[in-house]
Order: C-alpha cells, then sequence, then structure tokens
C-alpha cells in the first residue's frame, strides 16, 4: 500500500523521538512507505525533528536511495561496474528502455516500475547483474529481461 | 613550544591551528574558506596547504585546520607547497571558472594548465565552499544548503524555489570569497535567491536599511520594534531624546 496521507507521514515520524539525529531515518521511511518524498513531507519532517527544509532537500538530493519523484512500485536497478559493463549493461539498458518505455529514473504510466543504473553490487562474476527491489538476476540478456518482468506485472508471481 | 615556520621561530601552544601561528608571525599564507568574519574551521578549499617537517618527515598539510602538537618546521614556499598550492588552484579555476579572485589566485600561485580536464559546463564563481551555508544558519534562517552532488552540486534554496525563512539579507553574498552570489536590487526591492523583498528605508533620508524582512528577523532576535531609521538619524534622535530628558 502506498502511504500519501499527512496524517499516515505523521505516524512514520512519531516512531522515532523529535531529534535531528533521526532525519535520514525518517527519510528512509517515508521514501519506502511513499516511493517517493512528498514535497509536504519535508516540511511535516523539518516541523517535528527541528532541521531546516533546506537540509533536508540537501540529504535527498545527495543519497540515491532517496528520490523526490516517484518510483515504481518496483524498482529496477541494472549494474553497470566495470565487470557488468564489459558483458553488456548497456544494451541491457537499451532493451529495458525499449520494454519499459520511460527513460532512466522515470516511472511507467502503470507506476509499475522504474529502473536506474547503479555501480558495483558485488557479484561482478555473475554480469552482467540485474536487481528488482531484492532480488538478484544473473547474466540477463533482453531473453530473460522480458520473462522477469513478467513476474512483477500486475498478478505476477512477485506483484504483491 | 617553538616551531620554525620559513626559517623563522614561533612560538605557540599545543592544539593551536598553524595558520594562526603564521598569521600573528606576519607570515602570509593565502585562504579562501577560512576567512574574517565568518571563521569556520571547514578546511574544504585546500589553498591553505603548506609542508611540514616532522621527524625529519615531510607531508602536506591543510595550515587552517592543523592543530600543531609537537616540534616541527613549516614551509609555506617549498616546492612541494608551490606544487599543491598551483594544482589546487588549477581544479578551482576550472570549477569556478567566471570567478575574477581564482583565475587571479591561478596566476598569482603559478598554478598550471590542466588540458586534459574541462572547466565546468555552467561555468559560474562558485567553489562549493559553504561559506554562505554557515552564515545563513548562523543567522538562524538555513534557507540555502548544498544541493545535489558530485558534477552538479550546486549551492540553493529547497526545490529551488523561495524559502520562507529567507529574509533578503544578503550576508551569504557578503562572506562569499569569490562574489558568486548576485542579488538585484531596484529602489523598492531587492531580489535574492529565487524571491523578490519589499526595502524599507530611513523615515528621515530614506537611506536604505535593508529589506524590511530582515529588520523584522533582527528585531524579533533583540525584542525590539523593527528600525525605522538609519544609523546616523538614529543617534541623532536618540541625542535629541537624552536631551530633552535633562533640560525637564
Ligand atoms: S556561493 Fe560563495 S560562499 Fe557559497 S559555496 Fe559558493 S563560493 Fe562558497
Ligand atoms: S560490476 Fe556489476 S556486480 Fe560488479
Ligand atoms: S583556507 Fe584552509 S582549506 Fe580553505
Amino acid at each position: 500500500m502506498i502511504v500519501t496521507e499527512p496524517h499516515q507521514i505523521q505516524k512514520i515520524m512519531e516512531a522515532y523521538p523529535a531529534e535531528q539525529r533521526y532525519a535520514l531515518a525518517i527519510l528512509q521511511d517515508i521514501q519506502n512507505a511513499c516511493n517517493y518524498l512528498p514535497e509536504e513531507s519535508l516540511a511535516l519532517v523539518s516541523g517535528r525533528i527541528g532541521v531546516p527544509v533546506a537540509q533536508l532537500y540537501s540529504l535527498a538530493t545527495f543519497y540515491k536511495a532517496l528520490s523526490l519523484t516517484p518510483k515504481g512500485k518496483h524498482i529496477i536497478k541494472v549494474c553497470d561496474g566495470t565487470a557488468c559493463h564489459m558483458c553488456g549493461s548497456s544494451s541491457l539498458l537499451i532493451s529495458l528502455k525499449q520494454v519499459l518505455g520511460v527513460e532512466e529514473g522515470e516511472l511507467t504510466a502503470d507506476g509499475q516500475f522504474s529502473y536506474e543504473c547503479v555501480n558495483c553490487v558485488g557479484s561482478c562474476a555473475l554480469a552482467p547483474v540485474m536487481v528488482i527491489n531484492a532480488n538478484y538476476y544473473a547474466k540477463v540478456n533482453t531473453e530473460k529481461l522480458v520473462a522477469i518482468l513478467e513476474k512483477y506485472q500486475p498478478g505476477g508471481e512477485f506483484d504483491e | 613550544m617553538i616551531i620554525k615556520i620559513d626559517g623563522k621561530e614561533c612560538t605557540c601552544e599545543s592544539g593551536e591551528f598553524l595558520i594562526d601561528i603564521a598569521k600573528r608571525n606576519d607570515i602570509f599564507v593565502p585562504t579562501l574558506c577560512s576567512m574574517k568574519p565568518v571563521l569556520l574551521d571547514r578546511g574544504c578549499c585546500r589553498v591553505c596547504v603548506v609542508e611540514l617537517t616532522e621527524n625529519s618527515r615531510s607531508k602536506i598539510v591543510v595550515s587552517c585546520i592543523y592543530p600543531v602538537e609537537r616540534e616541527c618546521e613549516v614551509f609555506t614556499q617549498s616546492e612541494k607547497a608551490v606544487r599543491e598550492r598551483g594544482m589546487v588552484l588549477a581544479l578551482l579555476k576550472l570549477l569556478a571558472p567566471d570567478a575574477k579572485l581564482i583565475t587571479q589566485m591561478a596566476k598569482a600561485y603559478h598554478a598550471p594548465e590542466l588540458e586534459r580536464l574541462e572547466p565546468r559546463a555552467d561555468g559560474g564563481s562558485c567553489i562549493l565552499c559553504g561559506r554562505c551555508v554557515d552564515a545563513c544558519n548562523l543567522l538562524g534562517t538555513s534557507a540555502i544548503a548544498a544541493m545535489n552532488r558530485g558534477v552538479t552540486k550546486e549551492i540553493n534554496t529547497a526545490f529551488g524555489a523561495p524559502a520562507t525563512t529567507c529574509i533578503g539579507c544578503t550576508s551569504c553574498a557578503q562572506v562569499c570569497p569569490t562574489d558568486a552570489i548576485s542579488f538585484e536590487e531596484t529602489d523598492s526591492t531587492r531580489t535574492i535567491w529565487n524571491q523578490s523583498f519589499e526595502l524599507a528605508h530611513c523615515e528621515i533620508c530614506g537611506e536604505i536599511l535593508g529589506t524590511a524582512a530582515s529588520l523584522k528577523h533582527a528585531a524579533n532576535i533583540t525584542g525590539d520594534e523593527p528600525s525605522s531609521l538609519c544609523p546616523k538619524h538614529e543617534r541623532r534622535n536618540s541625542a535629541k531624546s537624552l536631551a530633552s530628558i535633562y533640560r525637564r
């Protein structure tokens, strides 16, 4: 379920003491609940823990795990580290773009997917590697890609 | 404790920052991010690097944040120090290609031309030292911060939108070593950081006092009414009222 209401955000914040040092943890929880950080949420967090909005925005634009634009229900990470790059991650990215019809970082029309390029995920022997949510896929090529995505479509095995 | 800087013997306490000892002894070390009136130990521009030898080992240290703890000898003009400083300035020049001060310093300190690297594409004069952010935080307004990361890092307000806490005081612009923060002023408004502020004038002579918002901010802190006179007329007024008290 995707959370958007202010009172739901309030609830996320209340899990932590109202102290500045919990800024990142709170932002992370909001990101997980909403799939992004809604603009109003920064003001809410700022109001509760006393970290200025500018500094929260700074955190939000610094960490890749945080995002100010909605991300897909399933986030696809394509490794473009050295090994994966050599084994064809670029063509994987091209195929993804064709299959999903959006650019890197954008959301598909149904809100189901967004994809991004990351650096070495530490499984170079399995290059090229793709990660969806927390599932790793090894030696991915275009044919495999379509079959994998199928499982995350509405009603698919991994779409809960 | 006595240390030697460029051959001169300098007395110092343990833990003092190297640059303070040098300055006290009239030895000049260039600085950018550590400057008056906002003196915070940022240590991020690195133009103040010097060479330090200790137990016959030599290293490059950042003098504005290096606490001296043992006897040592410092060279501000050694070949190594000059080379490092030149390289720092060469890189800063690529980061802030439009900054006059940096261009001048790069020339004065013999910065090499780095042909393999491109200057920052969107130009500008900001060296991302963060002094403006510190000044804004010190005032308690915290309207700006460093946004994004890597080559897209910049100083801005959240969402690049008008910040509710900004009072248009231009403190950020005043502490910027490279004049990177621009603002526009007409007779009645000042525009900075994506928003326009109404200016307040002296009730008698019409001199600009600052933005109405900044006067209010100051008054909030001191607990007074926002001032409506320039310092000159303020003084005259209080002299008058004093005089009338005595005459009574
Ligand atoms: S605008 Fe000026 S003070 Fe602010 S980070 Fe850039 S160079 Fe430093
Ligand atoms: S380069 Fe992709 S896992 Fe290491
Ligand atoms: S003045 Fe020392 S690092 Fe900037």
